[in-house]
């Protein structure tokens, strides 16, 4: 027992002596795959969001005050009962809930694409809003409704699978992590329920092939905000994938 | 050269390396390569930031919006009277595995490994509410056939997909998408997806459901891990009188279109009926901009069945229909034989064979080939639970086949050379004078009969009763008990797969055939919320416990309380079936073709009810 453990390491380390004196005799390492080539899934095209949870705060917006599930503190509270869409309008921030952490349980149709191989755009046909995921750096100062992304592909290495020596081991698949920061304070929900522009957000995009053909994207959000949380604000909404753009009605953020 | 000289090193090691690995025997190839996945151990809390009132407290009633529901889910729905949890049958009722993980309450999930190997078996998912105790198998294992039992859990099966785990999961009892009445039928499959990101776990449940769903149902549910056991994962339930002397076919339930309640959540909101009383089209975005547009005469179409025709069973058919005969084991000594259009029941040991009913008879060469296989000892008894002749078409192979050592050695022998030559059929009188009338072949009719109440006896250490069940689906059916097994065997009383044969010309009766059901629940005990413990076989279909019966029980009552609401108010037979006070229940056992439709069943209630008036 003992030996074969002595053995893996040998093998670890022996290898990673080797390459390295491989490496440096060719000049330099090879460029690393870009993000676009590394996808564990395809993650682009058109998704439709399907509302089968907290159906009646999406489809409609709920009363002042209603603000049941979401971990408020006290200020949160008092933020979300003196909501005033009108204020709100008048102030040109209609869209306070098509902000990053609110956008994708706004009921509406994502398009997703590759704006070049290191970001991501995710489109919201509602509130006609764009998001973009950048893998290496953020891109653009933040303190916009979508705030700074920036994006990686959380991998489910075990540790034997690092290294390359037991490729039996390398796990498959994985999830787009996307953390976002720099936002624009604004809603969780239509009815002013807030988050403030300290809120850090973390989501994982996550891709789900059915048996009948369908494909699902199940985005997983933690939101931590200190300003107006008690405790994280966990979320996870899900997409159906679409063949085209049926469907697609971009249209304007409204605060009502 | 450097290539050469490396490779040559690391080739050293590996040889070095596998000398010493090779002490030990050779693994074998198909467990060489574990499937790459992910821990699931350990303590889950839900975080019930997603429709916290409805996991809580408790959903609204008439509160459908985003389920892709159809008719007859939206009319069972609110139909649905929350009273009826009351009833002793449904005090203890456990939640359907997707609800259960949806619900309120705490997780716990562990491995199942093969000590030896350490292969994964199985993966245990343990939820609070109800003791809901899944278990998802590793190790390939098929899923098991139609006609096995279902379970609040079902019959899950995984594999480590990408970074998920993907659960598939069938069997499942009828239980709800959601607990204010809308229901999930038995017919429901699932398809789930655990995702692990750190301590968050995020679960995804895709349910189909050809019997309430237009389309498959899709939740998302989110996880935190704990690092200290939540201590309380029991959840006591015990039934008992909760409302005293009321009739034991009172099933409480609203007609269609007049459930008081559906207005509630309306008026609350501001949301029209029409929208939230769901259907596919209320899962999609655009269903924001057509609220404005719904008016009172859409929400109140939605409260009640649309005209048009009888619409079909989308339930599996739980028979093979492959030629063979299938044998389930029951319990104790009692087996199950499938395949022969009714379901086939043996019990073995040293007294002899005791089966009940015996199946049409054309595979009855190949029911004696596995019940061989069962036992050596002759068939002794054969007990019909009715005439029909899918129940008894196999008795006279069957008697031939066995002998009646009982008789045989008796002083019978004596006044009789055949007496005790082949297997004794028992029934009750009336399924003898049918099948003579009808001039069955006598080597086939039964000869040992009863009149009233019960029939008995104790067989290979069993109390076995028969129990005549008088004008159910006819007036000579029987329902047998294997007491010590506890295995009701309850005949065309009770069926999967169809609507009650309420068969007038041959002294049935809904009255009969409701009381013949309660007469079942008088005699069954769950072993655990809600399900498990008395087995129960119906004539057709798969292997039940007292939760099939009772919603099978329920079903006649509310349809019984429909069509005795019109025939009081001098409803005629085409007014009724335009009303189809089936539309709720027909996906699940209606049919448009065979020996029993929705038309005859709907023509045999009124036509009976009508007589009673």
């Amino acid at each position: 027992m003992r030996l074969g453990s002595s053995c893996s390491a040998m093998l670890l380390t022996l290898t990673s002596v080797l390459t390295s004196t491989a490496l440096a005799q060719r000049g330099g390492p090879p460029q690393p795959p870009t993000p676009r080539a590394q996808a564990p899934f395809d993650i682009t095209g058109y998704w439709v969001s399907l509302v089968s949870e907290d159906w009646r705060y999406r489809v409609t917006t709920p009363p002042k005050g209603d603000f049941a599930g979401v971990p408020l503190n006290g200020t949160g509270r008092q933020v979300a009962l003196a909501w005033d869409p009108a204020k709100d309008e008048a102030a040109g921030e209609s869209c306070k809930a098509y902000g990053a952490a609110g956008l994708m349980r706004v009921p509406g149709r994502l398009h997703i694409s590759w704006t070049n191989d290191d970001a991501l755009s995710i489109e919201a046909d509602a509130g006609t809003q764009t998001r973009t995921i950048a893998f290496r750096g953020p891109r653009g100062s933040g303190g916009g409704w979508q705030g700074l992304s920036i994006g990686s592909w959380d991998r489910g290495e075990s540790a034997m699978a690092r290294g390359g020596f037991f490729p039996g081991a390398a796990a498959r698949g994985g999830s787009l992590k996307v953390i976002t920061t720099g936002m624009k304070a604004g809603y969780l929900r239509k009815n002013g329920v807030p988050y403030s522009a300290e809120a850090e957000l973390t989501e994982y995009f996550d891709r789900f092939d059915l048996p009948n053909g369908d494909a699902l994207l199940v985005v997983s959000t933690e939101l931590v905000d200190p300003t107006y949380l008690s405790t994280p604000f966990w979320t996870s909404t899900h997409f159906k994938k679409q063949p085209d753009s049926a469907g697609w009605n971009p249209r304007p953020c409204s605060a009502r | 050269m450097t290539k050469t000289v490396h490779a040559l090193a690391v080739l050293g090691v590996v040889l070095a390396c596998a000398g010493v690995g090779g002490q030990a025997p050779p693994a074998p190839a198909a467990a060489s390569a574990p499937a790459p996945g992910f821990d699931l151990s350990g303590y889950w809390t839900a975080a019930m930031h997603e429709d916290a009132l409805e996991r809580g407290a408790g959903p609204e009633l008439g509160d459908y919006g985003g389920f892709p529901i159809n008719e007859a889910a939206r009319l069972f729905a609110l139909s649905y009277n929350a009273s009826r949890v009351t009833l002793r049958h449904h005090q203890c009722d456990g939640y359907v595995a997707p609800y259960s993980v949806r619900s309120i309450g705490n997780a716990r999930a562990w491995e199942e490994r093969d000590p030896h190997t350490q292969r994964l078996i199985a993966i245990h998912w343990y939820n609070q509410t109800f003791e809901g105790h899944r278990i998802i198998w590793m190790d390939g294992r098929p899923h098991p056939p139609a006609y096995a039992p279902h379970t609040w859990m079902g019959f899950s099966t995984g594999r480590f997909v990408g970074n998920a785990l993907e659960v598939q999961t069938t069997h499942l009892k009828q239980g709800w998408l959601r607990r204010n009445g809308l229901p999930e039928s038995d017919q429901a499959t699932l398809v789930e997806f655990f995702v692990r990101h750190g301590d968050h776990l995020t679960h995804t449940s895709v349910i189909t459901d050809p019997v309430y769903l237009t389309e498959p149902e899709v939740r998302t549910t989110d996880f935190f891990r704990q690092h200290t056991d939540h201590q309380s994962w029991l959840f006591a339930c015990d039934d008992g009188e909760q409302i005293l002397g009321r009739a034991p076919d009172n099933v409480p339930n609203y007609a269609f279109g007049e459930n008081p309640f559906v207005s509630e959540f309306g008026a609350k909101y501001r949301i029209p009926p029409a929208a939230y009383l769901g259907g596919a089209e209320t899962a999609y975005p655009e269903i924001s901009g057509r609220l404005a547009g719904f008016t009172d005469a859409d929400g109140a179409a939605r409260q009640r069945p649309a005209a048009g025709p009888w619409v079909t069973s989308r339930a599996v058919d739980p028979e093979p229909r492959d030629g063979a005969v299938h044998v389930w084991p029951l319990r104790n000594n009692v087996y199950m034989l499938v395949g022969d259009e009714a379901n086939i029941i043996v019990q073995v040991g040293d007294e002899g064979v005791f089966v009940v009913d015996s199946g049409s008879g054309r595979l009855a060469d190949r029911t004696i080939a596995e019940i061989r296989r069962l036992s050596d000892r002759p068939i002794q008894f054969i007990a019909n639970t009715s005439f029909r002749a899918e129940h008894t078409g196999g008795n006279a192979k069957l008697r031939a086949a066995g002998l009646d050592p009982s008789v045989r050695g008796s002083f019978f022998a004596l006044q009789f050379a055949d007496a005790g030559v082949g297997a004794t059929i028992m029934s009750h009188q009336n399924v003898q004078t049918r099948m003579v009338a009808a001039k069955r072949p006598a080597e086939g009719v039964p000869s040992d009969t009863f009149l009233e109440e019960r029939r008995r006896t104790f067989h290979n250490n069993d109390a076995i009763e028969m129990f005549w069940e008088p004008n159910a689906s006819t007036d000579g059916d029987s329902i047998v008990h294997f007491r010590s097994a506890d295995v009701i065997v309850a005949g065309d009383v009770f069926t999967t797969t169809q609507y009650p044969m309420i068969d007038l010309s041959n002294g049935g009766s809904v009255q009969g055939e409701i009381q013949a059901l309660n007469d079942i629940l008088k005699r069954t005990v769950y072993r655990h919320e809600g399900e498990g413990g008395t087995i129960v076989v119906p004539g057709h279909g798969y292997v039940c416990d007292e939760h099939e019966v009772v919603e099978y029980r329920d079903m006649l009552v509310i349809v019984r309380d429909r069509m005795q609401a019109m025939v009081k108010k001098g409803a005629t037979l085409a007014q009724v079936k335009a009303a189809r006070l089936t539309a709720d229940y027909d996906t699940r056992y209606g049919a448009t073709s065979g020996a029993w439709t929705t038309d005859m069943f709907v023509e045999a209630v009124f036509r009976d009810l009508s007589k009673r008036k």
